[in-house]
């Protein structure tokens, strides 16, 4: 198509569809663009490819009936979504989990993080043809899984916490399990880190690759990893401290110049502190009970529930009607991995939920998108793109 | 690091205590009610919600961005409820919301609210205050059907262009199901985008993806098919 630039000079620019079924998108997302030459004179995006209706669907059920749902926002850690929701619903409750629960989401979240961060950089490094990372950061991804299985039995969507406690306790040798995945973990990434920090290649591919500057960056809303990156040294795991996380020893990592390799890097170096976190949770973990007491939560155990009327009433109400949430509005979040995860409920005191709006942060990386890569080259907007860590389920819901 | 090391973002923030909290919506609270015509918001018993008339939205959303007791520089995100058939609910039917969050301090969350009635479902945008609210906004417009006045670009977001009606309206039915078929060509938003970025359009550009015609995908479906889509026994 003919075009005057801005400079008065006319010029033939050539429309380009990247997406939405496009190996870097990893997931359906489109940019399209209009390039002279190889450079992107300006780009449009469009999303709601993976849209299911998440926030009509979850008014059909009950509150216990969100969990599953939650699972399939950010699929790379479905469990940072069980915490995240079920935190939010406590928080309306005014109730506290017992300790060993409150360590044990710690414990999974932080693993959930390492898994995430993991797809986010081994993709990234791919995208840019440096497939080797891919098997170094994934291999030990595949025994997280492992474990998400023994606990679960699901390895991508584990709904594994429940509003007020978890599934489950975990199973005979978890800890061992997990110290040892941390060291697997540990390894990868080292061997990631030798491949990627001081690589001539990765680092004149992102270095300096779509910068965003720190009042940009909060302007687009955006949280997490991405906005560290940028230098802003925020985490809601330092700033509003929840489940304890104010007594773990870690730091919050951060950027300075806001382009593809500070994104990629926050993640990386996050890995090690997320382990170190995992460590710590390891060596306070004691045996005790993993629910809540709360007879509006809690189902009565199978022993009364057959021998105890009221019991089996409560047992009745709690399935089929579902918790019955205080009546009101209410906005919980937690730091996911990839920003503040956030989750605007509104009830009516009933056991179905009268609206539940997500605030995925990945949203508001992918709104700034078409921002980040207008200068650049085709080939920085794939760099840039991975390192945003677009996950459509969340992005679309 | 030169950028932030200037201003108070790089800096790690002491969390806030309890104390602090309620004295920031106490203060908040205050300002808003005074100074924009505020009102509390019952329903929101564990943290603060403003109702705000739409006409103060904006000033009020200014205010509390730029002043220093307040720099709410995060817009977290803009949705609104549909309170039909809601109990004990007598208010208008819609409200807008607006969560906000400051990066400067800990602990400086609040929520405005504002109150939409049915047969004028409008509320002034607020795109050129926060670049994301662009996004939040065409979000909420596709599920709720709230028109943001002065909003650039008002098109559906998540849901397909041709979709028919406002998804999370408790009156729109959870399992109807609508034929949609095109392709959105993104033409016009992109002619706009080139123009905002300082070009001067000589010829449109053709659509890149295919249309249905093209596809052949009209002449394949019959309207049985289609009607058994859209009708499920």
């Amino acid at each position: 198509m003919k075009v005057l630039t801005p400079q008065g000079e006319k010029i033939d620019l050539l429309t380009v569809n990247i997406g939405p079924s496009h190996p870097a998108t990893h997931g359906a997302l489109r940019a399209f663009v209009a390039l002279d030459g190889e450079t992107i004179a300006s780009a449009v995006s469009e999303i709601g490819y993976l849209h299911r209706g998440f926030e009509k669907m979850v008014e059909q059920g009950t509150w216990q009936q969100v969990l599953p749902y939650t699972d399939r926002l950010n699929y790379c850690s479905a469990i940072l979504n069980n915490v995240g929701f079920c935190h939010t619903i406590e928080r309306m409750f005014e109730i506290d989990v017992p300790d060993r629960t409150r360590e044990l989401r710690v414990l999974l979240s932080e693993l959930s993080r390492i898994i995430d961060h993991s797809v986010c950089v081994a993709a990234a490094a791919s995208d840019l043809g440096a497939l080797t990372n891919y098997f170094y950061l994934f291999n030990p991804r595949e025994k997280v899984y492992a474990i998400w299985e023994k606990l679960s039995g699901a390895r991508l969507t584990n709904t594994f916490t429940r509003i007020g406690g978890l599934y489950r306790d975990t199973y005979d040798g978890f800890e061992s399990d997990v110290a040892a995945v941390l060291v697997d973990v540990e390894t990868g990434l080292a061997d990631a880190f030798r491949l990627l920090e001081h690589n001539r290649i990765f680092i004149e591919r992102t270095r300096g690759c779509c910068p965003i500057s720190p009042e940009d960056a909060i302007a687009w809303g955006w949280t997490g990893p991405c906005l560290r990156a940028t230098g802003v040294e925020r985490d809601l795991r330092k700033d509003e401290p929840y489940m304890g996380y104010e007594t773990y020893d870690f730091q919050t990592v951060v950027g300075t110049t806001g382009d593809t390799f500070d994104r990629l890097m926050v993640r990386m170096y996050e890995i090690q502190e997320s382990i170190s976190i995992c460590r710590q949770v390891l060596s306070r973990l004691r045996p005790g009970p993993i629910n809540t007491t709360d007879p509006r939560l809690i189902l009565p155990g199978h022993g009364k529930t057959y021998h105890d009327m009221e019991a089996l009433i409560n047992h009745f109400k709690v399935v089929f009607e579902g918790v019955r949430v205080p009546a009101g509005e209410f906005y919980g979040s937690i730091e996911a991995a990839n920003g503040e995860l956030g989750f605007f409920v509104v009830s009516d005191g009933s056991g179905k939920p009268w609206k539940i709006k997500v605030r995925p942060p990945c949203f508001t990386q992918f709104a700034a998108f078409a921002n980040l890569v207008e200068g650049s080259m085709v080939a920085d907007a794939i760099a840039c793109l991975s390192s945003i860590n677009i996950i459509a389920g969340e992005l679309d819901r | 690091m030169s950028q932030t090391a200037n201003t108070d973002l790089g800096r790690e923030l002491a969390p806030a205590t309890a104390q602090e909290r309620k004295a920031f919506q106490d203060h908040a609270f205050q300002v808003l009610s005074s100074r924009f015509q505020g009102t509390l918001d019952a329903a929101d018993r564990w943290g603060l919600t403003v109702v705000l008339p739409s006409e103060r939205l904006r000033e009020a959303v200014v205010f509390l961005r730029d002043s220093d007791d307040f720099r709410l520089d995060l817009l977290l995100d803009i949705t609104a409820v549909d309170y039909l058939g809601y109990p004990g609910h007598d208010e208008a039917r819609f409200a807008v919301v607006y969560n906000l969050r400051s990066q400067r301090a800990a602990g400086r969350r609040l929520r405005l609210k504002v109150r939409v009635e049915e047969e004028t479902p409008k509320v002034p945008s607020i795109h050129d205050l926060y670049r994301i609210a662009n996004w939040q906004e065409r979000e909420t417009w596709d599920q709720y059907g709230i028109v943001f006045e002065g909003h650039p670009d008002l098109r559906r977001l998540l849901n397909h262009i041709e979709f028919q009606g406002h998804p999370l309206r408790k009156d729109y039915p959870a399992r109807k199901r609508q034929w949609l078929s095109s392709n959105d060509p993104l033409v016009a938003p992109m002619v706009a985008r080139l123009k905002s970025n300082g070009f001067t359009v000589l010829e449109n550009p053709t659509p890149n993806a295919p249309s249905v015609e093209e596809t052949g995908l009209l002449g394949k479906v019959s309207r049985e098919q289609r009607n058994n889509v859209e009708n499920p026994s």
